[in-house]
């Protein structure tokens, strides 16, 4: 992949970024809800102070006088500053945000490891009980929501053995059941996607030049065949992140983490406009950013693909 | 890594089967209302001093500073890191903080407080009169964008610093709520000093008088307190004197509310507050544990009813739905007895509630029936919904989907059914619903609003607010309006009372909303905790007194 080719992909992504962002912000007008009477329903206010409050936000200007402030603030890298928190979005999001990379990445870990193992078994004792066992496990994975998964673990784990820490932060270990419930639903997926790649491969010509000369299986297996097999799984793997970080909201909220799901959730449902605003449009740079690291994967993994 | 894999999820079935029964094991309570558990401290002389505790909170609040924030959650740790002018006793009794005392002028239009001499912000700075006037004039001021605080301050006009300890507050008109207000940690001290030194991020370094000092604040993740080794002014609703027993708090926050009675069992947290009433009932019976039952005031769980929108306009009809809903039962089977029925628009433990609303309207489906055929709504074609003019008696309700509101609209649904109304549900999140009943395409809503005054009828039904505020059913009555604007400004008590429970009977005599059941905040602590109680408010627990059994 030459550089030219990765500018390029650096103004689309610029391009697709202003949309999100213009995106994000119809969407957000176009739901209904006053953020002035959110912010003040618990305390309960008189219809005056909601007034008062909308205009002390500046909510009260026209829509377009908002959205040519929104994207020149943007231009000058500024999120804007949270109505509630009244600090500024990149601070509050960047307080959360290490606690749901690290999160993801390691459900990401896991869901890999997992899922491919599982794959490669199925694959290679295609057809027997361990096939079926393992295709079983998948599609349970994948129906299993999070939630409930999630509650499970903490009973088992942390309630009847008493082994790892129920919920909140800290250590590796406070990591290893939000990582596991997370990590568990997506390995479903990786794992029937490599296991029918690999059985795509397995059926190859090369497999059987390799075999007629009599290589050892496990040679065969992890030296030609996986190889081959994994640039389907590196997509979903790509696709899987956006799942993972879509998954972070109810693993953050079941596990009591902190974390950039839980805020995203809390501000949509308070209408923090530009905590909302801020935050999708990470979400977007991210999976922007991952989409492109994908791209680069493939020339590595594959030398015939060529983007230009 | 097969065989792993199916380990755990043989593992995860077990669990869940287990789990199923083990969560099951509960018998609902008698239907009653619940007074606050008060667990008396024992002589300090027993009390052990040191150790943590571990206190599990719901939401996690957006901005936490007491002055400009909403949330109970905010409230509940810096009840201990504040004092306030006045305290309240959980017996409604005014009693003095951070004032000696306090004098109210003839026209209610002047307070003046008398201020201790022996306090110190945690950061060493003295607390007096300036401070006052610095803190009164920080929460109205527009910069700081309160929430709260400002709107209990009502009529505040100025302060006025007399003397190092003498400050007195000037309103603009008689504000009869003003000494609930300043006994409140909205309206909490905050160290002047140490608010001009962080300016917006304030709210991560807190600086107050209390018994415990703000240590640590990572949102949405913790807070932590140690203790004030120099607290030497508790005032009288504690039971001790000098610093607190507890060394250190930390504040944690389960927003899952199923998670909840999990952490309290796996030793995460050693109270937690908001507990589902099934979980309450099962750990109500483990000796390990204590539930503590605090009644709410405020207004109920309750569904305003639209006075502006056909059908719900007709009183009758209106009448009808209260008739026809049997609360009792939705009170015993979703909230398992823990809460008891509300009957009108104040919960029973709020100042001035009238108790005469419990007459008003008994279960009756056949008094809902005849009050519907007098309005014209008859079953001509048989179908069980009551039609008129060719239109069903179909009715929408906007409901949002916490506080077991989709269960108890589902209840509720069955039960008007059986008197010939279709009640057709939308359940939206929280700022649709708000938008929808703000614009009146309701006939019903739901809401709940807590407060320690009763003052909170007037955000709800004073015509001022039907366009743009809380008043959801619409009212736009003169007589009501007369009512509820003089109770607020009414210096005596007895007039302000009567003032009250006229509105009270008004507003069900109107039939302008339906009251479902009193909120009861369910707390549950670990057995060890000893001494725990809450205020009046029944969210804002006195931390000061506990102390962990060793």
């Amino acid at each position: 992949m030459t550089l030219r080719t990765i500018g390029q992909r650096l103004v689309v992504a610029i391009t697709v970024l202003w949309g999100v962002a213009t995106l994000v912000f119809v969407i957000l007008r176009l739901l209904p809800g006053d953020p002035a009477a959110l912010m003040l329903s618990e305390a309960g206010a008189s219809a005056e102070e909601i007034a008062q409050l909308r205009a002390d936000l500046g909510l009260d200007q026209p829509l377009i006088v908002q959205y040519g402030q929104y994207l020149l603030d943007l231009a000058h890298g500024d999120l804007g500053t949270s109505l509630y928190a009244h600090r500024p979005v990149v601070t509050v999001i960047a307080e959360q945000l290490p606690s749901t990379i690290g999160l993801a990445l390691a459900a990401m870990l896991i869901a890999t490891v997992l899922g491919a193992a599982l794959g490669i078994v199925a694959a290679v004792k295609a057809g027997t009980w361990i096939d079926s066992a393992a295709t079983t496990l998948s599609v349970t994975g994948v129906s299993v929501p999070i939630f409930w998964s999630g509650l499970l673990l903490i009973w088992l784990f942390s309630l009847r053995l008493g082994w790892l820490p129920a919920t909140g932060q800290g250590g590796l270990d406070h990591l290893i059941l939000p990582a596991l419930a997370l990590g568990l639903a997506s390995s479903a997926a990786i794992a029937r996607l490599v296991r029918a790649s690999l059985l795509d491969v397995l059926d190859q010509d090369f497999v059987r030049t390799a075999r007629a000369k009599g290589l050892r299986e496990g040679m065969i297996l992890f030296r030609h065949a996986l190889k081959n097999a994994l640039i389907p799984v590196v997509t979903i793997i790509g696709l899987q992140f956006g799942f993972l970080l879509g998954g972070t909201v109810v693993t953050e909220t079941v596990f009591s983490r902190q974390g950039i799901g839980r805020l995203l959730v809390n501000s949509i449902l308070w209408k923090d406009l530009p905590v909302v605003q801020g935050a999708v449009l990470l979400a977007g740079l991210v999976y922007t950013v991952v989409n492109i690291a994908v791209d680069v994967a493939y020339a590595f993994l594959d030398p015939r693909i060529r983007y230009d | 890594m097969v065989v792993i894999l199916l380990l755990v999820l043989v593992a995860l079935c077990v669990a869940a089967v287990l789990g199923y029964f083990g969560w099951r094991a509960v018998t609902p309570k008698p239907t009653s209302l619940p007074s606050p558990v008060i667990v008396q401290p024992t002589a300090a002389a027993t009390a052990a001093r040191g150790g943590k505790l571990v206190y599990g909170l719901t939401l996690a609040p957006s901005n936490i500073d007491p002055h400009v924030g909403a949330s109970s959650e905010l409230g509940i740790p810096l009840t201990s890191v504040y004092d306030t002018l006045i305290y309240q006793d959980v017996d409604g009794s005014l009693v003095p903080g951070l004032a000696e005392r306090w004098e109210v002028s003839g026209d209610g239009l002047v307070y003046t407080f008398y201020l201790r001499q022996d306090v110190k912000f945690h950061d060493g700075t003295p607390f007096d009169a300036q401070a006052v006037q610095f803190n009164l004039d920080r929460i109205v001021d527009p910069e700081t964008k309160s929430q709260k605080a400002k709107g209990m301050l009502g009529t505040y006009d100025h302060s006025e610093v007399v003397d190092p300890y003498t400050v007195r507050v000037h309103l603009t008109q008689p504000y009869a709520p003003l000494l609930d207000a300043v006994s409140q940690v909205y309206v909490g001290m905050v160290s002047p000093a140490a608010v001009q030194q962080w300016g917006a991020d304030y709210q991560l370094h807190q600086v107050g008088t209390g018994p415990f000092i703000f240590k640590e604040y990572v949102p949405q993740d913790h807070l932590t307190l140690v203790r004030n080794p120099d607290y030497n002014w508790a005032p009288d609703v504690y039971s001790h004197d000098g610093p607190a027993y507890l060394d250190e708090i930390e504040f944690r926050f389960f927003v899952d509310p199923a998670v909840r009675a999990l952490a309290l069992e796996s030793g995460d947290a050693d109270v937690m507050g908001e507990i589902p009433p099934q979980d309450a009932a099962r750990l109500e019976a483990d000796p390990e544990f204590r539930l503590i039952q605090v009644p709410v005031p405020g207004e109920p769980l309750q569904f305003f009813l639209n006075t502006e929108k056909a059908p719900t306009d007709d009183q009758r009809v209106r009448q009808a739905l209260i008739y026809a809903a049997d609360r009792t039962t939705i009170a015993q089977t979703i909230f398992m007895g823990f809460s008891p029925q509300a009957y009108g628009p104040l919960s029973a433990v709020t100042m001035g509630y009238d108790s005469a609303t419990e007459e008003m309207y008994p279960y009756d489906p056949a008094q809902a029936e005849a009050l519907l055929t007098e309005a014209g709504w008859t079953d001509s074609n048989g179908d069980g919904i009551r039609d008129k003019e060719g239109q069903p008696l179909a009715l929408q309700a906007y409901i949002q989907g916490w506080g077991y509101l989709p269960e108890v609209t589902q209840m509720l649904q069955a039960q008007l059914k059986e008197v010939g109304i279709d009640l057709q549900v939308q359940l939206v999140a929280y700022p649709a619903a708000m938008a929808a009943a703000n614009s009146g395409v309701h006939h019903l809503a739901a809401m709940v609003f807590s407060g320690s005054d009763p003052s909170i009828l007037n955000l709800t039904y004073l015509s001022a607010n039907a366009d743009g505020g809380f008043n959801w059913s619409k009212v736009r009555d003169a007589e009501l309006d007369r009512r509820l604007t003089e109770a607020v400004s009414a210096l005596d008590l007895g007039q302000r009372a009567n003032l009250y429970l006229q509105a009270q009977e008004q507003i069900m005599d109107l039939a302008l909303v339906l009251p479902i059941r009193d909120y009861v905040n369910l707390n549950v602590s670990h057995a060890r905790v000893k001494g725990l109680q809450y205020d009046r408010r029944a969210w804002f627990p006195w931390l000061y007194d506990v102390y962990l059994e060793q």
